[in-house]
């Protein structure tokens, strides 16, 4: 008997360290998981790089870079000192009460979100927290990518610094609000009214989109695009193949931003010990992504292919695809997904040439690949997905999918960018920090703000000086 | 709709996408293809129109 006993006593202290190894498996699976995406979220901006300098003059090329560049290095420590913070406080609006959850509110976020007092053991190395760097990082790369998409559509003609100041306002502020009330299980947008935007198609795209839309409006047209009966020319870029590179580049970090939407199983968040699931709790598979991702990408190329012909509206029909299907990538089967892009991208070309018909430059077409098609792929969801669990558990825990929330959530998302947009440009024009001098612009952005040339060797007038 | 009879993922333990256990899956692979060779034939019949006008 006493040996039976031992023996039992053994297969229990053996079980109890498998578990526990698994635990920490998990732990360390979870954490080099986001860890991953977080170098593959850089590689969307060495496409955003790339296609924004391509589609810049000879005389931009460099300043477009900087402009970028310096946006990126300014989202980092500002969604470390207050958009982390913002994404826990204000889920269930304003004042940041805590949500059903538990996981929201202005104490919350106090705690775990601050960069000083007891927040700050979160928000720095920690021997016993090997989830925060990690999320924080991805979601940082999240604000980075919302602050470029703006980049794009402003180029050759905005100020340096008073561009900052909007990518801050965009991409640690806006979009955070937007996530924080659609994107997180204690969101009012999703208890309420059953709001699903798994890739984030309206709280990233379409908030970044329409943003870049009310700064467009303050900002005005590069000198040149419209002729004075309204009509308007086209202004290319120096070079149609970086662009087009830059695309892809997009495309392949996109695959990066997506597998960090998943909520994988090991880390504070986790919404299961034995399954992924998305930031609603509702199951997702890698397997899913891959299926969905890859017929968006192709649905969207054929679309736009079938009426432009052109490789730039090709890789942007890439990008309409994913981005018109992101709300549903959890849940469309793929050859849905394949022709929701198809007609995506179809309809990409038209509303870029309708926008500009009303008098908005926007060199790069960001507002309709992203704020159009933004909202194009919430509202589709609710036309497909109606019925579906929009947040983890049965109906009763809150509304599931359908038409009327997802309309809702989409006029949210339209407002949350659209306004700061237009108010912030509004400001900063009133202070003279919208947009350069006529001269300079004539002159070109690099020969007055960069002491470097793009392409020395021909073009450019480039000054062979001594060597230091 | 969600086809199962309670709105909920705790009753899933397979396909997960819209319109499982119908038919509908099928028809959407359909026309996707159908889709595809559409592209493809009014692809070639107006890229050949356009390579006509060089030889003239």
């Amino acid at each position: 008997m006493e040996e039976q006993i031992a023996e039992l006593v053994a297969q229990v202290a053996a079980l109890e360290a498998s578990s526990a190894g698994a635990a920490i498996t998990n732990t360390m699976f979870a954490e080099t998981f986001y860890y991953l995406t977080i170098p593959l979220m850089i590689i969307i901006h060495a496409g955003f790089l790339a296609y924004e300098m391509g589609a810049s003059r000879l005389k931009n090329v460099l300043s477009s870079g900087v402009k970028n560049i310096l946006a990126f290095a300014f989202m980092i420590p500002t969604f470390y000192f207050f958009g982390w913070w913002v994404y826990w406080a204000f889920p269930t609006g304003i004042p940041g009460a805590a949500g059903p959850a538990g996981i929201s509110g202005l104490e919350y976020a106090n705690a775990i979100a601050l960069g000083w007092g007891d927040g700050a053991q979160y928000m720095g190395p920690n021997i016993a927290d090997q989830a925060s760097g990690v999320f924080f990082g991805a979601f940082a790369m999240f604000a980075a990518t919302t602050a470029s998409i703006m980049s794009g559509a402003v180029i050759e003609r905005i100020q340096t610094v008073g561009f900052i100041i909007l990518a801050i306002v965009l991409g640690s502020f806006a979009w955070v609000v937007a996530a924080a009330w659609g994107w997180h299980a204690d969101g009012w947008l999703v208890t309420n009214f059953g709001l699903h935007d798994f890739g984030a198609a309206g709280l990233v795209h379409a908030v970044a989109g329409f943003f870049a839309l009310g700064v467009l409006i303050n900002l005005g047209p590069r000198i040149g695009k419209f002729n004075a009966d309204g009509s308007a020319n086209h202004i290319p870029g120096h070079n149609m193949p970086l662009t087009v590179t830059g695309l892809m580049l997009i495309i392949v970090g996109f695959w990066g931003f997506l597998m960090a939407c998943v909520i994988v199983p090991g880390e504070a968040w986790s919404w299961f010990a034995d399954k992924p699931a998305t930031i609603y709790g509702t199951p997702i598979t890698l397997s899913a992504l891959s299926f969905n991702i890859l017929m968006a990408i192709a649905g969207g190329i054929i679309g736009s292919w079938l009426f432009t012909r052109d490789p730039f509206w090709m890789m942007s029909g890439a990008l309409a695809g994913i981005i018109s299907t992101a709300s549903g990538l959890d849940i469309y089967f793929p050859a849905m997904a394949f022709i929701i892009a198809f007609s995506a991208g179809i309809i990409l070309k038209p509303c870029a040439d309708w926008l500009e018909n009303r008098g908005i430059d926007d060199a790069v077409g960001a507002v309709t690949v992203h704020g159009t098609i933004g909202l194009y792929g919430v509202v589709m969801l609710g036309i497909w997905g109606s019925g579906y669990p929009a947040l983890q558990g049965a109906a009763g825990d809150a509304p599931t999918i359908n038409f009327v929330g997802q309309v809702i959530g989409a006029a949210v998302f339209f407002l949350i960018g659209f306004v700061p947009g237009y108010v912030v440009s509004y400001v900063l024009k009133m202070f003279g920090m919208l947009r350069i001098p006529e001269g300079a612009e004539i002159a070109g952005m690099d020969l007055v703000k960069v002491p470097a040339h793009g392409y020395p060797e021909w073009g450019n007038k480039a000054p062979i000086t001594a060597a230091e | 709709m969600f086809p199962y009879e309670e709105a909920s993922w705790s009753v899933v333990d397979g396909p997960m996408y819209m319109l499982a256990n119908t038919s509908a899956p099928g028809w959407f692979t359909f026309i996707a293809a159908v889709i595809c060779v559409a592209v493809l034939v009014i692809g070639q019949k107006s890229e050949a129109e356009k390579t006509k006008r060089f030889d003239e």
